[in-house]
């Protein structure tokens, strides 16, 4: 099979992360290096070691996390742009270049300001540093800001307004996302929030942001960093840790991708494009899957990466979350991390970090048991969307 | 005049908010070698991939694909003006836009036909505005139902 060389060849072997937090005392370099440390050290590794680096899309360079870290032969490095689909996007690229011998062990990073500099706030330390908004800043600044559409919320509503009205979509649904995040949340330690509840009265009262999305479908601004390490799997199989696999992945980009309203299906995402390829290439089903960590900026997108995973036909996600399917005890537990939702928002990579946690059987309170498959999916942008599979070595 | 922000378009996107000023209507690109409309300004026509093209004045009748209500905005000009509506209007000729529209968010639904026209707010830059015909909606393909 075409690319046989690149799919279950390569491993997750160290993860790292900081806290999820508010108001960083930390700039957002230290948090991208402090993760990304954390992930060298639980892979049993040197930074001498790392060959490859997958920096953030802005915020921090290769070169800047290579001098400070004393990694001093960087063999291969890019930057992915694909908003909060890029590091999970990484991944395959990551894969791509151990497989091919470009470099032997791949650093994938990212950390941000999210909640210190995203919008000014009274008791936070800003900086400069910002995030590359690659395609998305021409429109936005051309064709949405005039319209008064300046946050993500709004621009992703010219779309889940569709979804909600074409199909009926109850907000039962995107309620029973946000207080199963928030319920996993609390299995968390390093979840932001771990102690604080959330009701279905405390759902219906919050106020909209932009319809369909109330404040609770909106995910968390934190101020974070996470990193892992990717090697071959034979090399990780002498390293310190249980290996975590990366069977298979894929990105897709609805059309056109850098504009939502001049798209013929408003409901094309892409990862409706990356499912079938992805699968493909792991040689596995959705419904093969013990975790789903799924990219939840806003509820009504997780349920619209359901139906494109094949979960449920087009419409159908609300049937599917219902009745406990994605709480611990039902069939696909969903972010047993808590999420962007609830945990906090590390653009995903906190759900890479969180599947290989799950697939090492390390997860502590949030472990599920047995598990031997995980899904990761990534969203950003105006739509691009990425998939990782990721299978416990045998 | 509703909103603050008022960007500063160059080049392509410039003679696109210039040709709508002087039709005092909305123009939308159309490809100079096999006709086919395209909404935003592209340097290439994606079918026959053509880069002659004009801005060519439209009737503005069109019908609501979909629609944002906004309960906030980052624009504080906007933000006055909440909640209000932003529309996905689908065109007559076959290409979507966004428009701003004075209609109350509780009177909107998917397929209502729309009429669209342009604000001038700067000599560089029109603001699309949609807002209820009275038409009586025809029979028109569903608007990408999936
Ligand atoms: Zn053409």
């Amino acid at each position: 099979m075409e690319g046989e060389t690149v799919w279950g060849t390569t491993a997750i072997v160290g993860v790292g992360e900081t806290d999820y937090i508010r108001g960083a005392d930390d700039h957002v370099c230290d948090l991208i290096l402090s993760a990304s440390m954390d992930a060298i050290d639980d892979a049993g590794l040197a930074p001498s070691d790392i060959d490859g680096i997958i920096p953030p899309p802005g915020f921090m360079t290769t070169e800047e996390i290579a001098a400070n870290l004393g990694i001093d032969d960087i063999s291969y490095h890019v930057s992915v742009l694909m908003g909060g689909a890029s590091p999970t996007a990484a991944l395959q690229t990551a894969a791509m270049a151990v497989s091919c011998g470009l470099a032997e062990n791949v650093l994938v990073t990212l950390g941000w300001n999210g909640y210190s500099a995203l919008r000014p706030k009274a008791d936070a330390r800003p900086s400069k540093r910002s995030m590359n908004l690659g395609p998305m800043g021409e429109t936005v600044r051309n064709l949405y800001a005039p319209y008064g559409l300046m946050s993500a919320a709004q621009h992703y509503s010219l779309y889940l307004r569709h979804y909600v009205d074409t199909f009926g979509i109850p907000e039962e649904a995107a309620a029973t996302i946000a207080l199963t995040c928030r319920e996993h949340a609390h299995n968390n330690a390093r979840a932001l929030m771990r102690d604080r509840p959330l009701t279905r009265a405390d759902y219906d009262a919050s106020p909209y942001i932009a319809e369909p999305l109330r404040k609770f479908d909106c995910c968390l601004e934190t101020d974070c960093a996470a990193a892992v390490i990717v090697t071959s799997v034979e090399r990780a199989r002498d390293l310190r840790q249980h290996p975590v696999v990366y069977l298979g992945g894929a990105e897709g980009h609805p059309q056109p991708a850098d504009e939502i309203a001049s798209r013929s299906d408003l409901l094309e995402l892409g990862i409706h494009r990356a499912a079938p390829r992805a699968f493909g290439r792991a040689g596995v089903t959705a419904h093969d899957m013990d975790v789903l960590e799924i990219y939840d900026c806003f509820t009504y997108v997780v349920l619209l990466q359901l139906e494109a995973l094949g979960f449920a036909e087009p419409g159908g996600a609300a049937d599917f979350v219902a009745g406990g399917t994605i709480g611990m005890d039902g069939d696909f537990p969903l972010n047993t991390h808590g999420g962007l939702l609830s945990q906090g928002h590390c653009w995903g990579l906190n759900h890479v970090v969180e599947a290989t946690r799950q697939l090492r059987h390390d997860a502590g309170p949030a472990q599920v048991p047995d598990a031997e498959l995980a899904l990761v999916t990534g969203y950003g942008d105006l739509g691009d969307g990425s998939i990782a599979i990721l299978g416990r070595d045998r | 005049m509703i909103g603050s922000y008022v960007p500063r378009p160059e080049w392509l996107m410039l003679d696109w908010h210039h040709a709508c000023l002087e039709a005092d209507m909305v123009t939308i690109q159309r490809c100079a070698s096999c006709a086919t409309w395209r909404h935003p300004p592209r340097r290439f026509c994606a079918a026959c991939r053509s880069r002659e093209s004009a801005f060519v004045p439209v009737s503005g009748a069109g019908t609501v694909r979909s629609y944002a209500v906004s309960h906030r905005s980052m624009d504080p000009g906007w933000h006055e003006a909440t909640p209000y509506a932003t529309l996905v209007v689908a065109l007559d000729e076959q290409v979507s836009l966004l428009a701003a529209t004075t209609s109350t968010p509780n009177d909107l639904a998917l397929g209502m036909p729309v009429q669209c026209s342009i604000e001038r707010r700067s000599d560089d830059f029109v603001l699309v505005w949609a807002e209820p015909s009275d038409e009586t909606p025809d029979i028109r393909p569903a608007a990408s139902g999936r």
